[in-house]
């Protein structure tokens, strides 16, 4: 019978080699993306920061959010270079359903072919974490939210990505008024009020979240099209 | 790369005469992981060191269903979980394949819901090819089948089809590793043993509609309370001779006030 | 799984204008299976001074017990009780004594300083790195979620009702996003001349 070790230092023979030259498949390049959806609109927050999947910071000027038609964005956060490779393939698909239909394709479509798109990767997933945010054929503002291989959920409120954890629970309590028994007014926002409580949420998780930073993107989605604005975050 | 029969779903393309480097594209395929087993790939991928943030997909569920005397009822919780994070307390779990078929959600979201979208597909051309609806029996099968020829390449679900067919009420249990039970109760996902307590107890075959409906909600509920990966809305499915229909939807919360008498001490003025 | 969140748990602990609040939730867990829902981590040390105790439960409850005996023993001594600072120090110095087997465990402190009862926070880690903040600290299991509402719905110079919306809010928000955490909370309210205990009932999911 073996001795019982007193020790809590782990034994040489259990110390793992030292792996050379792996392939590594995936870079976690962080970031938030977040979105609201109104009655008849969508806003759309996410920061233009690039971390090098530590302390660096590669770029402070990557945006995150991509248009698809003009009722419809897609954010993604997570790497980069699988965020650009899904954004290509979905831009390819949609000019070629444009071209084949002779009209863009509408945004719940696009939410279904996203699913579709991740799970195709099943087996060797796109590291990206996504948001679908648009205007349905309605004119109803609507986000669907992701997880990596294409599990998907149409709601009015989500946010992806590194600071996701410290920005969900807040939209819950100020969007979804959760806990809340007294709400004031009908529950009505008008778009500049979410704007500006986006651009809140946002400045929050860059307080806390070392990934999101810099600036952000603020992007407007009703039947008139997409707006773009640039907002500030802190640097350090 | 390998290629999934879509039964020529996709209509030749553009790019049918484009160079051979995108002739996939206007094909669904899955890409695999180069040098690598796919069932292995994120597993190794993720377990190195200086790795970044594993892929943690939603998981954590408790579904259940019965067969009884007024057909069969099928219930399940609605919370999707990452780690100890809640990412979504307003999960379909119950998936509607076809209007006659109904499937439930166990284990990776995106798999059941992805490959019980397609097997709706094979049901509907089923039904059109041979001008009668699919048993569940085969369903199951064709589902069974799928997940089987997809072993050890990671997939993870555990899933219930049923539906009322020639044969009567019928009740399928399918997993990832092609397990295809005929049964008459099943129970699945991480919070399974709780709500097996509940059912097995007070389950009795000959029960009026709203009865059967409270037992599988009861059963949902009290393991959405011991098991902290379960949770949010109860959501009740009758399958009947004519198709299935949603019964109820009810929020663990209000059915915890409800059970309890629990009512708010300082109610609001307004 | 973390060791740290093997019984799960979540607390907080707010200051506010001549108050502070501290609050925990309810769930005693053993990994996903919940064991009881009224299992509150916070403990008085004495009318000025509450600590809650975040982390392995045995070790909470082995900690808090040292705690009060040394309280005690200072009581008969000095004639009077040990103030937050004090019980800060007290506590970093018996959790750094363990420094190579350390209690898992993170214990916020929070109460009112000195005669003219100025509000103070502190917390550490498990091996007794202090923190001392004059707005919020959260520990527990779902700290991430804490931190961005906490973040959001803080405000300075809060009165004791306002301080316990705000961390009755940010608790049952934070709660509802942590699986290991929640099935109802207890807030508590030092105010120089009363004590305020509140149950919020919570979800049970």
């Amino acid at each position: 019978m073996e001795t019982l070790k007193l020790s809590a230092l782990p034994e040489q023979s259990k110390q793992q080699p030292i792996n050379h030259g792996r392939f590594e498949a995936y870079v976690d390049n962080g970031g938030t993306v977040m979105a609201v959806a109104g009655k008849d609109y969508c806003v759309i927050a996410g920061d233009t920061r690039m971390s090098d999947g530590g302390y660096g910071i590669q770029t402070r000027h990557y945006t995150k959010v991509f248009q698809l038609t003009n009722k419809c964005v897609l954010a993604t956060s997570g790497m980069q270079a699988d965020t650009i490779a899904l954004q290509k393939r979905l831009k390819l698909m949609l000019e070629t359903y444009q071209k084949e239909h002779g009209k863009p394709m509408s945004t719940p479509a696009i939410a279904q072919f996203l699913s579709n798109t991740l799970y195709y990767k099943r087996f060797f997933p796109y590291y990206t974490f996504n948001l679908v945010a648009g205007v349905d054929e309605k004119g109803e503002g609507w986000i669907w939210t992701y997880d990596a291989v294409g599990s998907h959920e149409r709601v009015k409120y989500s946010s992806q990505g590194s600071g996701n954890q410290l920005v969900i629970p807040l939209l819950d309590n100020q969007v979804a008024k959760r806990n809340q028994q007294i709400i004031q007014g009908n529950g009505d926002v008008s778009c500049d009020q979410v704007v500006s409580f986006v651009k809140d949420a946002i400045t929050s998780a860059g307080e806390r979240d070392i990934y999101t930073g810099d600036f952000a993107d603020i992007v407007v989605v009703d039947k008139d099209g997409v707006r773009w604005e640039k907002f500030e975050l802190k640097l350090d | 790369m390998i290629n999934i029969d879509f039964d020529s779903l996709e209509q030749p393309t553009l790019f049918d005469s484009l160079a051979s480097d995108v002739k996939y594209l206007d094909k669904p395929h899955f890409d695999l992981p180069p040098n690598s087993n796919p069932g292995d790939f994120l597993r190794e991928t993720f377990a190195h060191p200086n790795a970044p943030k594993p892929l943690e997909f939603a998981h954590g569920t408790t579904t259940l269903a019965f067969v009884y005397s007024g057909g069969i009822v099928v219930a399940v919780d609605s919370k999707s979980t990452q780690g100890p994070y809640v990412a979504s307390r307003s999960v379909k779990k119950v998936i509607e394949i076809t209007p006659t078929l109904l499937g439930t959600m166990a284990g990776g979201a995106a798999d059941c819901s992805f490959w019980e979208r397609e097997l709706g597909r094979r049901c509907r051309l089923y039904e059109l090819r041979n001008k009668e609806l699919i048993s569940v029996a085969a369903a199951s099968k064709i589902l069974a089948n799928i997940v089987y020829s997809y072993k050890g390449y990671g997939l993870s679900m555990g899933t219930m089809i049923t539906g009322w067919d020639k044969t009567g009420p019928q009740l399928y249990y399918v997993d990832n590793d092609g397990t295809r039970l005929h049964g008459q109760r099943f129970s699945c996902g991480s919070g399974s043993t709780y709500a097996y307590g509940v059912l097995d107890s007070g389950f009795k075959w000959e029960m009026n509609d709203e009865e059967a409906y409270e037992l599988g909600r009861r059963a949902v509920y009290h393991a959405t309370h011991r098991d902290s990966y379960s949770g949010g809305a109860i959501n009740v499915y009758h399958v009947q001779r004519n198709g299935w229909k949603k019964i109820s939807s009810d929020d663990c919360f209000e059915l915890y006030k409800k059970y309890y008498n629990i009512a708010p001490i300082n109610k609001p003025t307004n | 799984m973390s060791i740290m969140a093997y019984n799960g748990g979540a607390c907080i602990v707010m200051t506010g204008k001549n108050c502070v609040a501290i609050a925990s939730d309810l769930r005693f867990g053993i990994q996903q299976q919940t064991i009881s829902n009224d299992y509150p981590k916070v403990y008085r040390v004495n009318d000025k001074c509450f600590i809650g105790i975040s982390g392995l439960v045995t070790d909470a409850q082995t900690l808090h017990q040292k705690i009060v005996f040394r309280h005690n023993l200072y009581k008969l001594r000095e004639e009077r009780d040990m103030s937050p600072k004090v019980v800060t120090n007290l506590i970093a110095n018996m959790l750094y004594e363990k420094r190579f087997g350390p209690y898992f465990t993170e214990p916020l402190i929070c109460g009112l300083e000195g005669p003219d009862n100025t509000p103070y926070i502190s917390g550490m880690d498990l091996i007794g790195a202090q923190v001392q903040t004059d707005d919020f600290l959260v520990v527990g299991t779902m700290t991430p979620a804490m931190y961005g509402v906490c973040e959001t719905l803080y405000k300075k110079d809060m009165n004791e009702d306002e301080l316990f919306e705000t961390i009755s809010q940010c608790m049952l928000a934070s709660l509802e996003r942590d699986a290991l955490s929640g099935w109802g909370a207890v807030v508590n309210i030092i105010t120089p001349t009363k004590l305020i205990t509140k149950k919020l009932i919570g979800r049970q999911d």
